[in-house]
This record gives structure tokens, C-alpha cells and sequence, in this order.
């Protein structure tokens, strides 16, 4: 789950008003959260600065963008700037459709545990391509400890079994201590061997 | 004078490299550097180059300050992120070492730990900036220090790079971000050297060339292939695959000392990196007029 | 068609051999559930994993107990309810990526789970992940909170240069522009740098460096929750569009002039149409009968002006689009009213019988857009001990019924009181979305006082007017998958409904008129209109909008009755308005409309938000493949066609269509 937000309402009047550019609203992955109120409220106030506006979901489906950009052809030619609210994958669609033009990104992205799958989770998988879960009960340890630690907890636990890094945040190697116990299975912690992780995995498969 | 006053002076400026060991036996290193005492200005010390674990740069750059002779602490932004960054350019203030050398470092899968996390958290530009701040008295939040180090800051730049322009944008980045002197990449290509070298004299800053020693063609072939920003002309490729394996040393001296001559007017010193021909190095020099 | 880029971002591979032998080692038997993936193609073959791993198990002599393929396992809600009904033995070995594993091993918490897949990562370097799009491109976003993409010139160097670098290149590139890391990769930075130049925009002095504490872990939270829990709140899926309810929710209800002409369609109910009891040439009068209901499920028609019936004329139907018979009626403009509009003298003395009767003969049916007739409602073959309002009117732009609501509570709640009445029911409880607090509170007054109907505040959520979301949601009782409210014990009218049975029962007045919304693009009067029924359409929209927009229809603008969500386009401004009718919008036309031919790129959109809980991406898969059994067998007769899969779809898929296509076929095999 791909997240925005708004980037400082200043800095986007000044792009507004400084560049005169097409805008791009984009409102999908629909359904997850995007922040179009605020941007309706913001494009208000700029108004008589904008070439126009498209509002498109799945800015990031490259042959659909490409119709609106066709419809919008004679905005989109009026100017030298667009400005995009959506993630940082619409915008560099967007990007390299019009790749003469400046794209200024409207909004700053994060993500939601969950992105891995189709729903937002209260947990999460980083994609380490080595999964864990079989020494861990099921938890994973890279996502569910603050320090993706694989050996153990660190001393940082609080005496509520939080982590250090945040009070709201069970600490993982807790909740991963609770399973083993619950399946009668914490030899796995005793006997398991000191485990690194491998980055070059990662790598392979990016680069690939 | 040590290096920071020589190229102040205007003096021709020569430095030569030191690679650590894998392993803690230091000692043939340190008399490889002792060999060329007197003859270098400085010695850098490179940090796990090519991404290879090896002995760290900057113990090796106190026991080469320990002999009087001049280091260069290369630090990398390779298998650190910024808290051990600002540390070690701290202790190396503490142990004396003032020249440092700032690069992004290669990347780890370049190097012999595959499995390795690459860092990056800073890269060469911000790192330069977080040192220069250290020179002001703060960390990179804005912490007071408690004793403000010193450095003279260095950076790399790599002439041969193509395109050429986006080399003089970062190198122009990294003097605004406190680099005081360049040190290029290996060069052989004296044209395309005064090109970048006329583009690069607008930042009026202390740019040394680098010498790289040619073992052999078959490395000329390889470093063509694969080594970024090289370019070895054909006319040394023939030399040194005409000459016998008795001469190809002597070859190579001579083609060292003429891109020396060469870049004598280009630049403000020499960066010789010897890759274990340190034997080679006084001869060339002498070869070159020095 | 489109060009297609789909990449395949399978998230998951199975485990190598000796690692399953070596985890699952002395292990007799085992339960397998494997997820059949997202972000690929959709491919009706099993995934090819199942099969490795089957073969490996065999090798090593260890049965399978249960075997179950799930859709989507990372789906919470749905798996959950999937592994509910099935018996699975202990030890359970999961095939999905990481999530769906700690899923599976989160409820089976007591149980031992074993990871038999890695997940794989697709994009990003080891510093940084990078996240695809919903819909599957080349382009990467690390998802890192503080976007650059401005100073690079639309290229993302966290994802695309393996340092993450951010203040230009590294020296590695070789010398044709390539990564030191692998010489297939493009430098980021020489391709930011091509991209500025052609764009005529230097670099950026500033040096840039990388905050990895912009995102607290309580923010994201507060999302995932929302993304969550509170999505699924009360009911599973929905959706909630733009609610777009500003141009008319402030306008009071307003009598929309009678025109010269009405066309009283003998069809605006569920059942058998009316049969004409007028002819060509007949006076009328207001509130007179021109149509008779024909059976049980049948409903009767009037007229709503007094004057000369021209005749039954073939015209547009709003809801078929093919010409049906409408009794056209000349407007003398005289009103004069028929003698059989009286009030029903003590209407909470009258047995149910007669009570039903009276609607039955005044033409009363449900409001909210199905159109059945509500004697037959409110006779429902099983004891009900609920009657439940619809308030709801979550479809965008429409506010008939909040005005209703906000105005004419005391009549919605009298009209309640007779449905009750009828229907014996012990409880009544009035349902509002939250979007319309006037009404919610001018529903609490009315309801105040001694009467005791709960009026309950929703979430607003789309289509939670539908009956059985509302009923999930108010009552939380499941109305059975081929079954209808009063399964449950429940009724749902809608407060239109309500009020033409107050109109009926207190004032005599047969359904002879409405309140509609009409709005939209390049509106010059929007409002909420009391408008008779059988007015034709251009006088409403003459009304309503500039000649200008109105000429549009024809290309940019469409012209649809109802919500924007299941509403229907109208192809002839010469069809009427019937008793379903919520509202006129003119919309503009989506610039790429959904098609049959578009791929599913499994995304499970459309899971997620199918109300019903099926599984839409089969529909598509198959419908495109005229498989229609297939597409009976994924349920499609308890698809309430309410939209929400076609308006999440990434690919743009006329799901729709397939649906209403499946429908047919299966209503043809009977």
C-alpha cells in the first residue's frame, strides 16, 4: 500500500505560481488512502496559475495515462511544467511520457505494512528472499523488530515487553519468544545456528 | 610543509597509495612507504578498495604518521552510515591524521563479501560537507563539539568520464561541500586530460592527476573493459605488448613518465598508484625529472 | 487495443529441495495452503510451485492431507473465513510470500506453520526497497517519504541507482553509461542527467540527504488501521467515492413545474406491467389511474396532471434503453384533482389487508431505484420482527433523500408507523450515513419523544445502501447468499419509499411524483426537484442546464439516471422520468471507458471491495473466454452489480458487463 502526502502547501503555490504547469490528480490505488481534499483545497487557491487538471486513477498504468494525455493535448502543450499528486511511480510515468517537460512531484510517499500483498496488514514482509518464519514461529523478525535483529532480542525491551525505538511497538522477539512457546517449539531459538542475512540476494534480484 | 602548505606553495605535488593487507601484516607496507620517503609528499591509504576486507585505512595512516611520513585517509561511504562516519573522521582528528580523502566507495557486490549490506547512507558530497561542518564545531544535527577537528579535505574526480560535464557538476558540488584538493582517476589520454583539465580550471583548485603503472597489455585490454573513466590509447597497448617480459617494467616507466611530463603543466602534482610495483616508482619519477 | 507493458511481480518461490527436506525432515503428513498470487498475469492454470512441491513431498515419503489453493491468502478477511470452513491438520505448510505465511500462522497460533516459500524481491537494492505501482511497469518508488523526483528530473535515484545515491553519480559508470554493479543497468545519473538536459534544467546546488525518520510508527498506524479495520467496519469491501454532494445537499426541496407533457411508462416497477386502463382521447385527472397492475408482483401507474390522454406512445425506458409503451397525457394545467384522492379516514384502525391494499392501488413501490412493489414487501412470506429505514443514499451527488430526511422526517417516520403496522414488526431502526448530519439530527427529533426508533449514524460507505450491507451493518445479521431480508428477519424501505406511503395513506395521493436531484457538470440550477412522474427528461434538463453543455451529450458529457455508480446512461432526453428515478446527472464522460478486452492484471482490487465477497477477476477471466458456467459457478447470481469491482479496477475491465451477460445466461438455463 502506497501512501501520500501532501508536500509543504508553500512550496506548491510557488510552483503554482512560478510555473504555471498541467495537473495530474491522481486518486488510485483507489481506495487507499490519497489525500484529494487537501489537494482540491490547494488547487483552489492556485487556481488562475494551472494549464488544467486531469483526475486519473492508476496514474501509474502507462497506456491509460497516455489516452488522458491525449485528451489534455492542448493544456498539456501550454505549458513547460506539469505538477503530480501520486506516489513516486505515477510521477515517473508521467515523467518519462513527457520527458521534455519539468515534473514536479506534489506528494511525498510512504508505504503500509502489507504492500508485499494486496491488504494493508498490521505486519509486514521485506522481501529478504530468505523467509525466517520457520525459525520464528511464524513472526517475522526483520519487519517486527525495530532492528530486523535475527539472533535474539537486543537488551532494549521494555519491562511491558515494548521496543525501545517506540512504546506503541510490541517488541518482536517477544511476541516471537510467545509463539514458540505457544507451539512448544522455543528448542528452535536454543538450537537454531547464528543466523546473517544475505543482502546479495536482494541485490541479485534487483539488478536482475 | 605538509601536503595542504605544498600545494598552497604552488610546489608540484606527487603522492603515491598504500592497500592495506587482508590480514594484520603490515610491515612489508609500511617499508614499501618507507622506500619511497622523501621522494612522495603524501601516502594514501586506501579503504577496503575494490570492496575487499582488508586491514582499515586508518590505523594504517597513524602508523605511517608514527614514521613522519605524510597520509591520506580514504574514507568511504561503503560500510558506514553517518553516526560511524562522523566518529571516524573524529578519532582520526585525535590521532593526528588531517588529510582526508572522501569518496562514495564501489559498491559491495564488487568486492569479496557479496552477502554484505551496502550502506550509502551519505554519499562523497554530503560526506565532505558533514566533515566540513565537523570543522566548524558541529555534528550533523547541530551538536556542539567538544574539540573541533581538523582536516584537509580531499575528494576524487575521474577526467575520462563520459559525459564529462556530469563530473564537473559533482566536482563542483564537492568544493562547495569542502573538498580542498582533487585526486583523478588513472589517466593515459593526455588530449582528453587538458580538456577536462581547461573545463575543471574555472574551480582554480589543486587537481592531481593520477598514474596509474601499465603491467602489461593485457591490463591495459582490462582496464579499458572495465575499469570506469580508463581509457588507454592503442599507441601504449602496442608498446607494452611489444616488449619482452624483461622489458615491459622499463616500457612501462617510459610511458608513465611521459603522461607525468605531459601533465606537468595540466595540474598541480601526481597521484601514483603503484598496485604493487612501489619498486617501480622512484624510477619513474627520476625518468620524469624529478 | 492499448499496449500492454504487465511485468510479473509473483511475489513468492518455492523453497529450494534440500531446505524443504531439511525443514519438514520426520514430518509424516502435512496441510497445504498455497496463495495463487497477485501482480501477474492471470492464468487460469495452478501455479506451477504446487506441483514442485507435491512431487518433493512424495519423494520424501510425506502425505498431504489437505491440499487448498487460496486466492489472494494475505486477504484477511476473506481467508480467514475460508480457513474457518476448512479442516486443516497440524503441521501446516504455507506457499505464499511472507505475509500470507505469518497470516496463516497468526491464526493458526497454537499450530505449528512452516515457510515453504521465499519471497522475492523485485525491485530496489539492499539499501532500499522499491515498491511497484498497482498497475505493473518498469517505474520503482522506495516509498521513502520525501520525494526528489523534482531535482532528478522525474527519475527516482533511491530505487534506481544501487547506492541510493542522491547528490549525483558515483565514478563506477563504465564508459557507454552502464552500472558498476551490473553492466545491464543504466547509471541512474547519467539518465537523470540526459533527462534535465532535455527538460533545459541544471542540477541542483543543494546537497541532499536522506531523513529516515520521517514516518512515525503511530502515523502509519492510524493508516493501517483506516486501510483496515475501519474499511471493513460493519461490513466486508465497499468503497467510498468522492461524495461530489456540495452543489445540491443545501437546496430545499423545490415543485418542479408540471409539464406540458407526460409519459407514464406502463413498466416502472419489478413484475409484470401495467396494463392501460385509458385511451387515446380520455380526460384525466390528477391522481387517476392509467395503468392497472397486472398479478402479485405488478404495481399500478397514474397520472400526475390533469388533462387528455394523446395515447400510448413507444418511448426510451430509462432502464431497458429500448422503447416500451408510455401512456402520454396533454397537461391542462388545471390540476383538477380525481375524486378517489382522499386521505384513508383512521389509518391506524385498518387491518394490514386493507393497508396493503391501498398501497397496492396506489402504485407504490420502492424508491430507492429496484422498483418493487412494497405490498408485496411488506407481506413477506417469513415473521419479521424488524422494519429497517435506508438513509443511506451513499451514490454520490444525490440528495433527494436527505432532503427528504431533513424537512419531511415527521411524514417518513408516520409512513414508517404504517409499514410497521403491517408488517408487525417489533423494532424499527433508521439508518444514516454520517455525510448528513442535518438529516441525522432532524430524523433524532422526529424520532424523539416516545417513539422508539433508533436512528443509527453510519460510516459513510458505498454501497452500504444496499439491503444487505445495511443490514450487516446496522443489525449485523448475514441475509443467506441466495436469499432476501426477510431471511433475516428484516425489511429495508427507503425514506422516498416512506414518504410516498405517508402520501398515499394520509394525504390519498397516489405516486404520481418524486423528488429527484439534478446536477452535474456546467450546472446552471442544480436542486432537489419534486417532479411528476412521467416528465420527460429535456424539460428537466432545459431546466436545468445552458443549451451548450446540453449539446455536449452527444460527445464530452453523458447523461445518466441515478448515482454515478449504478446509475444508467440515458441515450434519449425524449425518456421520462419513472418512480426509480433519484436523480438526472450530467457527467463527463470517463476518458478511457472500461472494456471487455482490457487484461486483468491480478491485482485483487476488486476482492477487496466486492461487498458480496466474490471474486469479479474471475469474471473477467472467463467472461472474456464466453466460459459462462464458470463464471455461475464463481457466484455471480449474488452480485448485487453495484459497481465497486469496476470502479477499483486497475485495467479498466468492464466487469459489469461480464456480470449482467452471466446473469442472462444463467436466467436462460434457468
Amino acid at each position: 500500500m502506497l501512501i501520500t502526502k501532501v508536500k509543504d502547501h508553500r512550496k506548491i503555490q510557488e510552483i503554482l505560481k512560478g510555473y504555471n504547469p498541467f495537473v495530474f490528480k491522481c486518486f488510485g490505488c483507489r481506495e487507499v488512502h490519497f489525500p484529494e481534499e487537501e489537494i482540491n483545497e490547494i488547487l483552489k487557491e492556485g487556481q488562475g496559475h494551472l494549464k488544467g487538471i486531469a483526475r486519473i486513477d492508476y496514474l501509474c498504468r502507462e497506456e491509460f495515462t497516455r489516452r488522458y494525455l491525449e485528451a489534455f493535448e492542448n493544456e498539456v502543450r501550454a505549458t513547460k511544467s506539469i505538477l503530480v499528486f501520486s506516489c513516486g511511480v505515477g510521477v515517473q510515468v508521467v515523467s518519462r511520457l513527457l520527458e521534455e517537460k519539468i515534473v514536479f512531484p506534489g506528494c511525498d510517499t510512504f508505504y503500509l505494512n502489507g504492500f508485499q500483498g494486496v491488504t494493508a496488514q498490521d505486519f509486514d514482509c521485506e522481501q529478504c528472499g530468505q523467509c525466517w518464519l520457520n525459525l520464528t514461529g511464524g513472526i517475522c523478525p526483520l519487519t517486527a523488530c525495530s532492528k530486523g535483529l535475527l539472533n535474539g532480542p537486543c537488551g532494549g525491551t521494555t519491562k511491558d515487553g515494548k521496543c525501545e525505538v517506540n512504546s506503541e511497538m510490541d517488541c518482536g522477539w517477544v511476541l516471537i519468544y510467545k509463539r514458540l512457546q505457544s507451539i512448544g517449539r522455543l528448542d528452535l531459538l536454543k538450537k537454531s545456528a547464528v543466523n546473517v542475512r544475505d543482502y546479495n540476494l536482494i541485490i541479485r534480484a534487483a539488478v536482475k | 610543509m605538509n601536503l595542504e602548505e605544498k600545494l598552497k606553495s604552488g610546489k608540484f605535488v606527487i603522492t603515491s597509495e598504500i592497500g592495506p593487507p587482508k590480514g594484520t601484516n603490515i610491515a612489508p607496507h609500511i617499508e614499501e612507504a618507507e622506500y619511497l620517503r622523501g621522494k612522495v609528499d603524501a601516502f594514501n591509504v586506501t579503504d577496503m578498495q575494490s570492496s575487499v576486507m582488508r586491514l582499515g585505512s586508518l590505523a594504517t595512516c597513524r602508523l605511517l604518521f608514527e614514521k613522519g611520513l605524510e597520509p591520506v585517509f580514504q574514507l568511504t561511504c561503503r560500510d558506514r552510515n553517518r553516526l560511524a562516519l562522523q566518529s571516524d573522521l573524529l578519532s582520526a582528528a585525535v590521532l593526528g591524521i588531517k588529510n582526508v580523502l572522501v569518496l562514495t566507495g564501489d559498491h559491495t557486490v564488487l568486492g569479496d563479501h557479496l552477502q554484505a549490506k551496502p550502506v550509502f547512507d551519505l554519499d562523497s558530497v554530503s560526506l565532505l560537507k558533514v566533515a566540513t561542518g565537523l570543522m566548524e564545531g558541529k555534528d550533523m544535527v547541530g551538536n556542539e563539539l567538544d574539540g573541533t577537528p581538523d582536516f584537509f579535505l580531499g575528494a576524487v574526480v575521474s577526467p575520462g568520464y563520459d559525459p564529462q560535464e556530469l563530473q564537473l557538476i559533482k566536482m563542483e558540488k564537492k568544493i562547495e561541500s569542502g573538498a580542498k584538493f582533487f585526486q583523478t582517476q588513472a589517466v593515459y589520454d593526455l588530449a582528453a586530460f587538458e580538456t577536462f583539465m581547461k573545463a575543471a580550471s574555472r574551480f582554480g583548485i589543486p587537481v592531481l592527476g593520477g598514474i596509474v603503472l601499465l603491467k602489461s597489455a593485457g591490463m591495459a585490454k582490462f582496464m579499458n573493459e572495465n575499469v570506469a573513466g580508463v581509457n588507454v590509447p592503442d599507441k601504449y597497448i602496442k608498446m607494452m605488448a611489444a616488449a619482452d617480459k624483461k622489458e615491459r617494467a622499463k616500457v612501462s616507466i617510459g610511458i608513465a613518465a611521459e603522461l607525468i611530463n605531459g601533465m606537468k603543466n595540466l595540474c598541480q602534482g601526481i597521484h601514483i598508484m603503484p598496485l604493487g610495483w612501489e619498486k617501480y616508482v622512484p624510477a619513474v619519477l627520476e625518468t620524469a625529472g624529478f | 487495443m492499448a499496449e500492454k507493458t504487465v511485468m510479473d511481480y509473483t511475489k513468492y518461490r518455492l523453497k529450494k529441495e534440500e531446505e524443504i527436506r531439511e525443514i519438514l525432515a520426520g514430518i509424516p503428513k502435512i496441510s497445504i495452503l498455497w496463495c495463487q498470487k497477485c501482480y501477474k498475469e492471470f492464468k487460469e492454470d495452478f501455479e506451477p510451485e504446487c506441483g514442485q512441491l507435491k512431487d518433493i513431498l512424495e519423494g520424501m515419503g510425506t502425505e498431504i492431507t489437505v491440499c487448498e489453493p487460496v486466492d489472494f491468502l494475505c486477504n484477511n478477511y476473506l481467508t480467514k473465513k475460508i480457513l474457518e470452513h476448512l479442516q486443516v491438520d497440524e503441521p501446516i505448510g504455507v506457499v505464499s510470500c511472507g505475509l500470507g505465511i505469518q497470516f496463516v500462522a497468526g491464526i493458526y497460533n497454537r499450530r505449528r506453520v512452516f515457510a515453504l516459500a521465499d519471497s522475492v524481491l523485485h525491485s530496489g537494492n539492499a539499501t532500499t526497497i522499491g515498491y511497484h505501482g498497482i498497475a505493473l511497469g518498469p517505474e520503482k518508488c522506495a516509498a521513502c517519504g520525501q520525494c526528489y523526483l523534482e531535482i532528478t528530473g522525474g527519475i527516482c535515484p533511491v530505487v534506481a541507482c544501487p547506492k541510493g545515491l542522491l547528490n549525483g553519480p558515483c565514478g563506477g559508470a563504465s564508459s557507454d553509461g552502464r552500472c558498476e554493479v551490473n553492466k545491464e543497468l543504466p547509471c541512474a545519473w547519467i539518465e537523470i542527467y540526459e533527462r534535465l538536459k532535455k527538460q533545459g534544467k541544471g542540477f541542483s546546488s543543494f546537497v541532499e540527504i536522506r531523513n529516515y525518520s520521517i514516518f512515525k510508527v503511530d502515523e502509519k498506524k492510524r493508516f493501517e488501521k483506516a486501510n483496515r479495520n475501519e474499511r471493513t467496519e460493519g461490513f466486508y469491501g465497499g468503497v467510498h467515492p468522492l461524495e461530489m454532494k456540495e452543489s445540491t445537499e443545501g437546496k430545499p426541496l423545490e415543485d418542479f413545474p408540471a409539464p406540458e407533457r407526460i409519459f407514464v411508462f406502463l413498466s416502472q416497477h419489478t413484475g409484470l406491467p401495467a396494463k392501460p386502463v385509458v385511451k387515446a382521447g380520455d380526460s384525466v385527472r390528477v391522481g387517476q389511474k392509467l395503468g392497472e397492475s397486472t398479478g402479485f408482483i405488478s404495481s399500478a401507474v397514474h397520472s400526475g396532471v390533469s388533462g387528455k390522454v394523446i395515447g400510448i406512445e413507444e418511448k426510451i425506458h430509462p432502464v431497458s434503453q429500448t422503447l416500451q409503451p408510455a401512456v402520454v397525457v396533454e397537461n391542462d394545467g388545471a390540476d383538477t384533482p380525481d375524486p378517489s384522492v382522499m386521505p384513508v379516514m383512521d389509518p391506524e384502525g385498518l387491518s394490514q389487508e386493507k393497508l396493503l391494499e391501498v398501497l397496492r392501488n396506489r402504485g407504490i413501490v420502492g424508491l430507492g431505484g429496484a422498483m418493487f412493489p412494497t405490498s408485496v414487501k411488506l407481506c413477506p412470506p417469513k415473521p419479521v420482527d424488524t422494519l429497517l429505514i435506508n438513509g443511506c443514499e451513499c451514490e454520490p451527488y444525490l440528495n433527494t433523500d436527505n432532503r427528504l430526511m431533513i424537512e419531511r422526517s415527521d411524514e417518513i417516520l408516520k409512513g414508517a408507523g404504517i409499514a410497521r403496522k403491517i408488517l408487525g414488526a417489533r423494532r424499527v431502526v433508521f439508518g444514516i450515513e454520517d455525510n448528513k448530519k442535518k438529516a441525522i439530527e432532524s430524523a433524532t427529533k422526529s424520532a424523539g419523544g416516545g417513539s422508539d426508533v433508533e436512528v443509527v449514524s453510519l460510516k459513510t460507505r458505498y454501497p452500504q445502501g444496499a439491503e444487505r450491507m445495511l443490514i450487516k451493518r446496522t443489525l449485523g445479521r448475514d441475509v443467506p447468499d441466495t436469499g432476501l431480508p426477510f431471511d433475516a428477519g428484516v425489511v429495508v424501505l427507503n425514506v422516498s419509499t416512506l414518504y410516498s406511503l405517508y402520501n398515499a395513506v394520509y394525504r390519498g395521493i397516489p405516486l404520481v411524483e418524486r423528488a429527484i436531484t439534478v446536477t452535474g457538470v456546467d450546472v446552471v440550477k442544480p436542486g432537489n426537484y419534486i417532479v411528476k412522474i412521467g416528465t420527460p427528461f429535456y424539460n428537466i434538463l432545459n431546466s436545468c442546464f445552458d443549451s451548450e453543455s446540453l449539446g455536449k451529450l452527444n460527445g464530452d458529457y453523458q447523461l445518466k439516471m441515478g448515482g454515478p455508480m449504478m446509475g444508467i446512461v440515458q441515450t434519449s432526453t425524449e425518456s421520462a422520468v419513472i418512480k426509480g428515478t433519484t436523480g438526472l446527472l450530467l457527467l463527463e464522460k470517463p476518458i478511457v471507458e472500461p472494456s471487455e478486452e482490457n487484461e486483468c492484471i491480478k491485482c485483487g482490487r476488486c476482492v477487496d471491495v466486492c461487498p458480496m465477497e466474490l471474486h469479479p477477476d474471475y469474471y473477467a477471466y472467463y467472461g472474456k473466454r464466453k466460459q459462462w458456467d464458470k463464471v455461475v459457478e464463481y457466484k455471480v447470481k449474488n452480485c448485487i452489480e453495484c459497481g465497486c469491482c469496476q470502479y477499483v479496477c486497475s485495467s479498466k475491465i468492464d466487469l459489469l458487463s461480464f456480470i449482467k451477460k452471466a446473469k442472462r445466461y444463467a436466467n436462460n438455463k434457468g
